[in-house]
């Protein structure tokens, strides 16, 4: 049953990111079109004027899902954030870092593990820009990610009716997990400077073989260590900086005559 | 913009509301390993091809600190039983039919190996038989198919020839 949740879930996640990126292009085009039709003199206004769009742009993004379901959550708690920067090609390239602790207390299996993990890769953004000031986003992107874990001495009991349980401890291990991500994410001003978005990400496993002996059952910033996949979601608080914006004109603004002829 | 702005942001909500607190999952695989017995019989004195053996009510006993645990299984000629988790051999009796005694007794010896199944079924032991011993009661001879001894529910590992008196 809850198999069949976790499948229902990110099903609908699926589904309704694939909606608004279709949502998004569509009004681009219609946008587009709006642009090259309807061309009689008296009615075409002046596009706007086409200014560089190149303006530094450093993004701080602080996560408020995962420390959210910290809270409610006695097993396992993370932390992300994340910064990007703009490329000038529609590119952002992007670091994510954060840090994470499980811990798992059952009646017959008991550790504890802690890891810091990092993101690196880019975002390429999916809607046309105004202009420089323009930095609302919707945007895919890959990341390529490490985690160094901890992990505690595992106690552990056998349960064997017949013969009489057993029970021992593993030694306690430090080891590396690497991962690759594909993410999906919108982000929006929501007033000056400060942008609130979101992310859904996919994300795959590359060595889960090499801790099979025990694996985490959460590594931050991954998800379920004893999974080779994982879907995650994060809602970024975003602060940005801009700066060396540059207004210069690279074409001039069209001259159009107006319905009596004058230019 | 505005439209992309109202809809990622509502996207945001359902998102959260769908996002749940990580709990045990269920064990969905054997937590115990499963060791595989089948009864055999030749049909002839100068028979190579073994015929399984079924037999009306065996029944086997595990030796355990506790006493003796006794299973009686309806007719059949494959069974199930389990090695001892806390010790590096065990004693089995065994006996074709509830209703024929003597027993036979069968001693295994083998090395524990701890498996790690899933945090949802915690660690298990898995066994590597090394060798056996046998009384000769009901059973003529005995042989290992295999040593690994796991939660592989469909692999035999131990046959047992049943006396040709049977």
């Amino acid at each position: 049953m809850i198999s069949i949740q976790l499948n229902f879930r990110y099903t609908f996640i699926l589904i309704f990111s694939a909606f608004l990126s279709l949502a998004g292009y569509k009004a681009k085009a219609q946008e587009d079109a709006a642009d090259t039709t309807g061309l009689s003199a008296d009615t075409v206004k002046p596009k706007p004027v086409v200014k560089e769009k190149s303006g530094r742009h450093l993004s701080l993004n602080l996560d408020l899902y995962h420390p959210v379901m910290s809270m409610t959550s006695s097993q396992k708690s993370g932390y992300e954030f994340a910064a990007d920067y703009y490329t000038n090609h529609d590119l952002y390239v992007v670091a994510e870092g954060g840090w994470g602790s499980s811990k798992v207390d059952y009646p017959d299996l008991k550790y504890k593990t802690k890891n810091n993990f990092a993101r690196f890769g880019v975002n390429r953004t999916l809607l046309y820009r105004y202009d420089s000031s323009d930095w609302d986003n919707l945007f895919i992107g890959a990341r390529l990610s490490a985690a160094d874990i901890q992990r505690t001495n595992a106690n552990f009991v056998v349960t064997d009716t017949f013969w009489g349980p057993g029970s021992g401890a593993t030694p306690g291990k430090d080891f590396m997990a690497y991962w690759i991500e594909m993410v999906l994410g919108v982000r929006v001003s929501v007033m000056k400077d400060v942008f609130l978005g979101w992310t859904f990400r996919a994300k795959f496993m590359l060595n889960g073989r090499s801790f099979n002996d025990l694996a985490p059952i959460y590594i931050a910033g991954y998800g379920r260590g004893d999974k080779n996949s994982a879907f995650d979601f994060d809602f970024y608080l975003t602060y940005s900086i801009n700066w060396k914006r540059k207004y210069q004109r690279i074409g001039a603004a069209p001259i159009v005559a107006d319905s009596v002829g004058r230019k | 913009m505005i439209k992309i702005k109202k809809w990622g942001l509502a996207l945001a909500l359902p998102m959260l509301l769908l996002a749940c607190t990580q709990e045990r999952g269920p064990c969905l695989t054997p937590k115990t390993a499963s060791f595989n017995i089948v009864c055999v019989h030749l049909t002839t004195d100068t028979g190579t091809i073994p015929v399984d053996t079924t037999l009306p009510a065996a029944v086997f006993g595990a030796v355990t600190q506790g006493g003796n645990k006794l299973l009686v299984y309806a007719q059949s000629a494959k069974f199930t039983i389990s090695l001892a988790s806390n010790a590096d051999s065990c004693t089995w009796l065994f006996t074709t039919d509830s209703l024929y005694h003597p027993f036979d007794t069968i001693n295994f010896y083998y090395k524990r190996e701890l498996q790690f199944l899933s945090n949802a079924c915690g660690y298990a032991y898995f066994y590597n038989l090394d060798t056996f011993h046998i009384t000769h009661h009901n059973i003529d001879s005995a042989h290992l198919l295999a040593r690994s001894i796991t939660n592989d529910i469909n692999t035999t590992q131990f046959q047992i020839y049943i006396h040709p008196d049977f």
